[in-house]
C-alpha cells in the first residue's frame, strides 16, 4: 500500500482495555499507525452494551448502543482490538433496533465501518508482514465471536506466522470456547471453569510460552486460571505481539511468579 | 416426561462431579464431533444440501397446514389411521386406547423423542401393557429405570461393568466384560420380544406428505424389526416432521447421519407407507399414526418458528462445550444441549425451564453445525430477552444492569469510577490479580484470578499522552 | 369421531399460527432445488462396491464358479449353519442350493426363523436396486417381496443385478414414487450399535454381516 496515503481510523478501544488493559489499546494504536492509519480516539465512547444484550436486558443495551452510535460519527473505519465487541455492533445492534427503522439504518451504516484489528490489518490494509520484533513460541485461541461471529480465521494466523521471531503452534480445538461467555461465567462459574480448564490444558500441551487471541474477554478468563494455577505460559493480546511485546508484564501476571 | 429443567444448576454441578460421566462425555462427544467433521469434509455437497434442507423445511413450515393435510390424506388413503393429539395427556389417552382396542399386551418401541415428551411408556403401562425399549441404549436405560440423556446415544454415561451388573440383575445373564457379549445378550432378549409383540411403536424421522410415508433411520435395525414383525405399527411423531415429497428425502438423508454420527448413511432407512398390502409376505395389518401438537402450533406462530426445522441429529449437542461438560440429564427434559435449551422452554414454558437459556456462552458452535441452519444462538438471546419481559429475572440482575447502563451513559462518570477502581486496586492488591471477589462475582474467583483495574484507565492515559481529540 | 374433531381443531390452530383467515387456501409451493446431476455411467459398480466395503459390507462378483466357494467360506467363517430364501425368489434359491456342497449348511425357511429357529442363519434375497452414492442395497415389499432374509438372519446375502445399481438415492426413490409399497428398506452395512462405551459392535438386532453378490 501507499505509505503516503492516510487512512482515518477511529479506535473502538472496548471497556476491558479501558479499565484493565490500557496497554492493549496503546498497542493497537501503535500497529495501526505503523501501517499508515491516522488514529482518532473518540473519548465519548463507553461500552457497546454487549453484557446487557447478551443477558437479555435489551432496554439497557439499547441505551448503551445509542450512545455508541453517536460516539462514532462520520464515515471512517472503526477498528477494535476485540472480535466480540465488533460483532456486537455488526450483528447485535440490528437485532436491538429491528423495530426502529431510523436507528436501524444508522446501526447498519456504523456496523459496516467496524473491523476487528487483525481483520482490518490483513483485509483492508493488506498487511502481510506486521514488522514486529516479538520473539517466542506462541499459540492462538480463536475467540468465538471473532471466528464464528465475524468469520475471521486466517488473518491473525497470517500475521503471527509472518513474525520472524515467532514460532507459531496450533493448539488442539483452538476454536473451542474458553468458557468465558460474559455473564455466563458468573451465572455458571463451575461449568465455565470446566471449559476454561479444558482450554488451558490444550494451551499448556502445546508447550508455547505465550497464548494469544483477538479478545481480551477470553484472555482475561484464560489468564485468570493460568495465574491461579501457575502454569508456565503467559496470555497476551495479539495487538501487543504485533506491537512488539508487552511494555508491561503480561495481563494478570503482574508481580506473580512467572517463569 | 416430567420436566425438571428448573433444577439445571444443581444437576449440572452433580454432573461435573461425576467422574465416570465426565470421561464418557469427553470420549463420546469428541468421537461424534470428529466423525462428523470428517464426513462433512469428505462430502462436497454438504453445504448445498444444508442450504436446500433448510429452505425446504422453512417453506414447509410456512405452509404446514397444507403439507400436514396432504400427509394425513395420503397416509389414510393407504390404510393408516391418523390420530391427532393437542397435548401430552391426550396423546397418552389415544395411545393407550389404540393399544387396548388392538388387543396388545406387549409393545416393542424404537427410539422416539416425541414419545418421551408424552411419557408414552407410562401411558401404556398404566393400561396394563408392557412396553420394551428396543434401541440398545434405551433398553439399558429402561432396565436401569432412568431417563435417556442423549438424542443419539442414551446410555453414554454407563460403563460395561455397570451394564453387565444390570443384565445380571435384570436378565439373569452371567457377568462379562465383553461388549459383543453384552450386545448379543440384549439381542437375544429383544429378539424374543420382537417376535412376541403385538405392536411395534416407532417415532418418525420424517413424514412424507406426497406419499403418506413414515421414515425411520436407524443403525441397529430395531426400527425395522418393530415395523415388519408385529401385527400393529404405531408411529408417534411431532407435526413438524413433515417434508413435502419423497424426492426431498435424499437431501435430508445426506445430512442426518453425517451430522449425527459421521456416517454417509445409517445402516437402515425404512420408508413405511400404509398397511401391508394384499399379497404381501409380512408387515403390519394395522398402522396408526399419532401426530403431536403439544405446543408446536404455538411455536409456529411466533419468532421461534425455525426451531421446528430440527431433524434431531444431535450435532448441536456434541459441538456444545456446555453439553460436553454436563451431559444430557442436567437439562431435565427430553431434549438437551442447545436444542434443548431452546426447545424445552418453548414446549414446557419459560418459567419451568428458566435456567436453560442462560446455560450457554453464545459461542456459536451449535449454529455452525446445525444441518438445517437453525439460529440457535440467536434464539437463546431472544429467550433471555423474553425472560426479562416476562418478569423472570432477579431484581438484583435488573438493578445491576440499570446501574451499569446508567454509568455508561456518561463517559466522565465512567472515567471517575475507573480511577477509583484503579486506586482501590493499587491500595488492596498493589496492582496484582485479585484472588477473591464478593458475590455476585465470587464464582469467578473460585478457581480463577481476576485482573486488577489499571491504575489509570486508557481514556485518561490517552488524554495525558496525546491530548483530547474528540 | 373425536379424532376428526381434534384434527379440525389442529388445522384451525395451524391456520391461525400461519396468519391465515378461514380455511387453508392457495396451493402449497414446492421448494424446488437443483436437480441432482445424472450419475456417471462408468465406474458405478466400483463406486457402489467401494462405498459398501467402506461401511463393512462385502461385495462379491465373478462367475458362480468363482463366487460360490468364496461365499461358502465366508458363511462358514461366520458360523452360519442354515440358509433361507424367499420361496418365490428363483435366483436366491439357486445360489443357496448351490452353496450346500460348500457347507455344512442346511436349508430352512423364513417362517421357521421367524418362529424362533435358533440356528445361525444366512438369509438370501434378490435386491430391488443398489445405490452407488452410499453403497446401499434397496429391498422392498414390492410385489409381495419378503424382507425377512435381510432382517432376521445373522448374515444377509443380497443378490444384486449389476444393471439395477443406480448412482444416487434420488433415482432409487424414484422407482417407487408412483405407488410406494408398504416397506422400502435401504440397507447400508451391518446392523450395528455403539451404545455401550461408544464401541462399535455389529449384529445389534439384524445381520452382523452383509454380503452382496453381483449378478
Ligand atoms: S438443532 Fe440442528 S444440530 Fe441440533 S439436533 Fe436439531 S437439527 Fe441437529
Amino acid at each position: 500500500m501507499d505509505p503516503r496515503r492516510s487512512i482515518p481510523v477511529s479506535l473502538f478501544f472496548t471497556c476491558l482495555a479501558d479499565a484493565f488493559y490500557p496497554r492493549t489499546a496503546f498497542a493497537a494504536v501503535e500497529v495501526l499507525e505503523r501501517f499508515g492509519a491516522t488514529v482518532r480516539v473518540p473519548l465519548s465512547q463507553t461500552c457497546c452494551g454487549q453484557p446487557a444484550f447478551n443477558s437479555g436486558n435489551r432496554k439497557e443495551a439499547r441505551a448503551m448502543a445509542r450512545k455508541f452510535l453517536l460516539s462514532f460519527p462520520g464515515d471512517g473505519y472503526i477498528v477494535s482490538p476485540s472480535g466480540s465487541c465488533a460483532a456486537m455492533v455488526k450483528h447485535g445492534y440490528p437485532v436491538l433496533f429491528r423495530d426502529e427503522p431510523r436507528t436501524l439504518a444508522l446501526a447498519h451504516a456504523v456496523g459496516e465501518r467496524v473491523y476487528e484489528l487483525s481483520q482490518f490489518l490483513v483485509e483492508v490494509l493488506g498487511v502481510t508482514d506486521p514488522k514486529s520484533d516479538f520473539s517466542g513460541k506462541v499459540t492462538y485461541h480463536d475467540s468465538c465471536h471473532l471466528r464464528r461471529g465475524l468469520g475471521v480465521v486466517e488473518a491473525p494466523r497470517t500475521l503471527l506466522r509472518a513474525i520472524r521471531g515467532v514460532e507459531f503452534v496450533e493448539m488442539e480445538e483452538s476454536d473451542r470456547c474458553c468458557g468465558f461467555g460474559g455473564v455466563f461465567s458468573l451465572k455458571y462459574p463451575q461449568i465455565s471453569c470446566r471449559m476454561t480448564e479444558h482450554k488451558v490444558e490444550r494451551i499448556v500441551a502445546t508447550g508455547a510460552s505465550w497464548v494469544t487471541s483477538g479478545d481480551l474477554g477470553c484472555l482475561m478468563n484464560i489468564d485468570g486460571m493460568i495465574s491461579r494455577v501457575g502454569y508456565p505460559v503467559k496470555a497476551i493480546h495479539l495487538a501487543e505481539i504485533l506491537a512488539g511485546g508487552p511494555a508491561e508484564p503480561a495481563p494478570g501476571t503482574a508481580g506473580k511468579g512467572t517463569p | 416426561m416430567q420436566p425438571t429443567a428448573h433444577l439445571f444448576p444443581r444437576n449440572a454441578q452433580k454432573a461435573l462431579a461425576d467422574k465416570t460421566l465426565q470421561a464418557a462425555l469427553g470420549r463420546a462427544t469428541g468421537r461424534f464431533l470428529h466423525h462428523r467433521a470428517e464426513a462433512v469434509a469428505a462430502f462436497p455437497g454438504f453445504g448445498e444440501a444444508r442450504e436446500r434442507a433448510s429452505e425446504i423445511k422453512r417453506q414447509t413450515l410456512a405452509q404446514l397446514d397444507h403439507h400436514l393435510g396432504r400427509f394425513i390424506e395420503e397416509a389414510s388413503r393407504r390404510g393408516a389411521v391418523v390420530h391427532v393429539a393437542r397435548d401430552a395427556a391426550q396423546a397418552r389417552e389415544i395411545a393407550a386406547r389404540v393399544a387396548k382396542e388392538e388387543g396388545v399386551t406387549l409393545a416393542v418401541k424404537s427410539k422416539s423423542m416425541a414419545s418421551e415428551e408424552i411419557s408414552f411408556n407410562v401411558a401404556l403401562q398404566e393400561a396394563g401393557i408392557e412396553v420394551v425399549e428396543s434401541d440398545l441404549g434405551e433398553y439399558i436405560i429402561q432396565l436401569a429405570g432412568e431417563a435417556p440423556s442423549h438424542i443419539i446415544a442414551p446410555a453414554v454415561h454407563k460403563t460395561r461393568e455397570e451394564i453387565s451388573r444390570l443384565f445380571e440383575r435384570k436378565l439373569g445373564e452371567p457377568p462379562t466384560d465383553s461388549i459383543p457379549a453384552l450386545v448379543a445378550m440384549a439381542r437375544r432378549h429383544l429378539r424374543a420380544k420382537f417376535l412376541g409383540a403385538g405392536m411395534g411403536v416407532s417415532g418418525a424421522n420424517f413424514l412424507v406428505a406426497d406419499t403418506g410415508s413414515v421414515v425411520l433411520v436407524t443403525n441397529e435395525g430395531n426400527g425395522r424389526m418393530g415395523t415388519v414383525l408385529p401385527r400393529v405399527h404405531l408411529a408417534v411423531a411431532g407435526i413438524e416432521k413433515v417434508i413435502p415429497r419423497m424426492s426431498d428425502l435424499p437431501t435430508f438423508l445426506r445430512l442426518l447421519p453425517r451430522s449425527a454420527s459421521g456416517q454417509p448413511l445409517s445402516s437402515y432407512v425404512s420408508v413405511l407407507t400404509g398397511t401391508r398390502r394384499e399379497g404381501d409376505a409380512e408387515g403390519p395389518e394395522k398402522m396408526h399414526i399419532l401426530l403431536l401438537d403439544c405446543g408446536r402450533s404455538a411455536i409456529l406462530e411466533g419468532k421461534y418458528r425455525e426451531v421446528l426445522k430440527c431433524i434431531r441429529c444431535g450435532a448441536c449437542l456434541n459441538s456444545c462445550p456446555v453439553y460436553q461438560s454436563v451431559g444430557g440429564h442436567a437439562y431435565g427434559w427430553v431434549y438437551s444441549g442447545p436444542i434443548g435449551a431452546v426447545l424445552t422452554p418453548l414446549l414446557v414454558g419459560l418459567p419451568e425451564a428458566a435456567p436453560l437459556p442462560d446455560a450457554s456462552t453464545l459461542c456459536g458452535a451449535c449454529g455452525e453445525v446445525c444441518p438445517v441452519k437453525i439460529p440457535l444462538p440467536d434464539f437463546l438471546l431472544e429467550l433471555r430477552a423474553d425472560m426479562r419481559s416476562q418478569g423472570l429475572k432477579t431484581p438484583g440482575e435488573i438493578a445491576g444492569m440499570k446501574g451499569y447502563a446508567g454509568v455508561m451513559k456518561r463517559a466522565g462518570l465512567l472515567e471517575a469510577l475507573e480511577r477509583v477502581a484503579g486506586l482501590l486496586a493499587q491500595f488492596f492488591t498493589k496492582g496484582k490479580p485479585v484472588e477473591g471477589l464478593p458475590y455476585p462475582f465470587s464464582g469467578w474467583t473460585e478457581r480463577r484470578d481476576f485482573p486488577a483495574a489499571a491504575a489509570q484507565p486508557f481514556r485518561k492515559l490517552w488524554k495525558t499522552r496525546r491530548g483530547v481529540q474528540g | 369421531m373425536r379424532d376428526v374433531d381434534e384434527r379440525e381443531m389442529l388445522f384451525r390452530r395451524l391456520s391461525a399460527a400461519l396468519g391465515r383467515h378461514g380455511s387453508p387456501g392457495g396451493t402449497p409451493s414446492s421448494p424446488a432445488g437443483p436437480t441432482p446431476p445424472p450419475g456417471k455411467e462408468s465406474g458405478r459398480i466400483s463406486r457402489f462396491a467401494e462405498a459398501l466395503t467402506a461401511v463393512g459390507g462385502v461385495v462379491l462378483s465373478g462367475t458362480p464358479e468363482e463366487a460360490l466357494p468364496v461365499l461358502g467360506e465366508a458363511l462358514r467363517a461366520e458360523g452360519v449353519s442354515a440358509l433361507f430364501f424367499p420361496q418365490d425368489d428363483a435366483g436366491a434359491r439357486e445360489v443357496a442350493e448351490a452353496l450346500i456342497p460348500f457347507g455344512p449348511f442346511t436349508l430352512t425357511t423364513g417362517e421357521e426363523v421367524r418362529g424362533g429357529n435358533p440356528a445361525s442363519t444366512a438369509g438370501f434375497r434378490t435386491a430391488d436396486a443398489g445405490i452407488a452414492e452410499t453403497g446401499t442395497v434397496v429391498e422392498s415389499s414390492n410385489r409381495g417381496g419378503t424382507l425377512l432374509p435381510g432382517l432376521l438372519s445373522d448374515v444377509h446375502v443380497a443378490l444384486l443385478p449389476s444393471h439395477s445399481v443406480v448412482e444416487r438415492m434420488d433415482e432409487a426413490f424414484a422407482l417407487y414414487a408412483e405407488d410406494p409399497p408398504r416397506n422400502i428398506s435401504l440397507i447400508s452395512g451391518p446392523s450395528k450399535t455403539a451404545d455401550i462405551e461408544q464401541t462399535l459392535t455389529v449384529g445389534a438386532h439384524g445381520p452382523r454381516k452383509i454380503i452382496v453378490l453381483l449378478v
